[in-house]
């Protein structure tokens, strides 16, 4: 069941709203921020998620584990503009903001990793999967276009923060707070059906 | 601390369609062009059924270049819309490259075993050829007109056998 937590209005001409809940399919919280002409939604990964997905593509125990514990969320970005009034739609994820223990720092990039994957010397394969699945740092949809990727928010399982997202659509730069966004916690979800 | 349990698979498989369901709900199909068309990149490259693929070769068709990877889920869902509109425009002037990104023949081929496709499959081993192309994620597509120009584009997933995108496809034939 979807909860309506907030309604935000840090751009008056674009109002956006944030929706919480239970992902029917995952069965983990998500965080939505959607207008008629955008949707962005955050869905939690547990950390096992995410050890395995890395494990299976290449990555030891231990980076695997770097990457797990840092809070990743599967992340789904849309213009939807198509539908109502067609514009393109731009974001930077390095003007996004987290806010956590009132302090401000920036989400951990595709390009923040790259260094640390050459000294740690990842396979090449390696790493290449985990930029293709990374959110893409930059990008430019056009109506009816989107993607799909790990947002990885650089902080410990469980945390509770706050994300300022900036994007620029209709000729506007547009931003909206999404509040209390909870990391998961490092606990195993058994799947459905199973003892 | 490692805890890596049986069944995770099925959690994540679970998972990743629940989102793919998500994201490419039927909805209109777009496919839009760019504003500003650019010559396209050649390449060549060796699929998964071991033979070479050249880009140029197809010079004076429509080419649809699909970058993509096994574990991503929008690749996944628009794979079966792919391999129908493949059977339903195929010989006449349209050609589909799906570029394989960073992963073996091996795995490819498992893959082949849920989705069957009969396109070609190039495989981009060392991710340069994504690289050549203004790619960020995947699943992207580029079409290639039959004059070698890049001229559209769709970021994450298609119904590719709508029938308004089959339509649009023909007519950049001429």
């Amino acid at each position: 069941m979807l909860l309506l937590s907030g309604l935000i209005l840090l751009n008056p001409a674009q109002a956006a709203e944030v929706q919480t809940g239970i992902d029917p399919e995952a069965q983990l919280p998500y965080w939505e921020l959607r207008n008629p002409e955008m949707s962005l939604r955050l869905v939690q990964r547990v950390p096992d998620q995410t050890r395995a997905f890395f494990q299976a593509r290449g990555f030891t125990n231990d980076n695997a584990e770097l990457i797990a514990q840092s809070c990743v969320f599967q992340t789904v970005f849309k213009n939807t503009s198509h539908e109502t009034s067609p514009s393109p739609l731009e974001y930077n994820l390095h003007e996004w903001t987290v806010l956590f223990a009132n302090q401000a720092h920036k989400m951990k990039l595709r390009e923040d990793w790259k260094p640390e994957w050459v000294q740690r010397e990842v396979p090449i394969a390696a790493q290449l999967a985990f930029e293709w699945a990374l959110y893409p740092t930059w990008q430019v949809y056009q109506p009816g276009d989107y993607n799909w990727g790990m947002s990885i928010f650089n902080l410990r399982p469980g945390s509770v923060f706050d994300l300022e997202v900036v994007w620029k659509q209709s000729g506007k730069k547009h931003t909206a707070m999404i509040k209390d966004i909870k990391c998961a916690e490092d606990t195993y979800v058994a799947p459905q059906g199973a003892e | 601390m490692m805890r890596t349990k049986p069944g995770l698979h099925f959690l994540c498989a679970v998972f990743f369609l629940g989102l793919t369901s998500l994201a490419a709900a039927a909805e209109q199909q777009t496919l839009p062009a760019l504003a500003k068309p650019f010559a396209a990149t050649d390449f060549t490259l060796i699929g998964e059924d071991g033979r070479s693929y050249r880009l140029s070769d197809y010079r004076g068709q429509v080419v649809l270049i699909n970058f993509w990877a096994s574990w991503c889920p929008p690749c996944r869902f628009e794979m079966p819309s792919l391999e129908r509109l493949w059977e339903k425009v195929k010989g006449k002037g349209i050609v589909i490259l799906a570029v394989n990104v960073g992963e073996n023949r091996d795995t490819i081929f498992e893959f082949m075993g849920q989705y069957p496709m009969s396109f070609p499959l190039p495989m981009d081993l060392d991710g340069k050829v994504v690289k050549a192309y203004p790619v960020t994620g995947l699943p992207t597509s580029y079409i290639v007109s039959p004059q070698g120009q890049v001229t559209h584009r769709a970021v994450g997933s298609r119904e590719w056998d709508d029938p308004r995108l089959i339509e649009q496809l023909l007519q950049m034939r001429k």
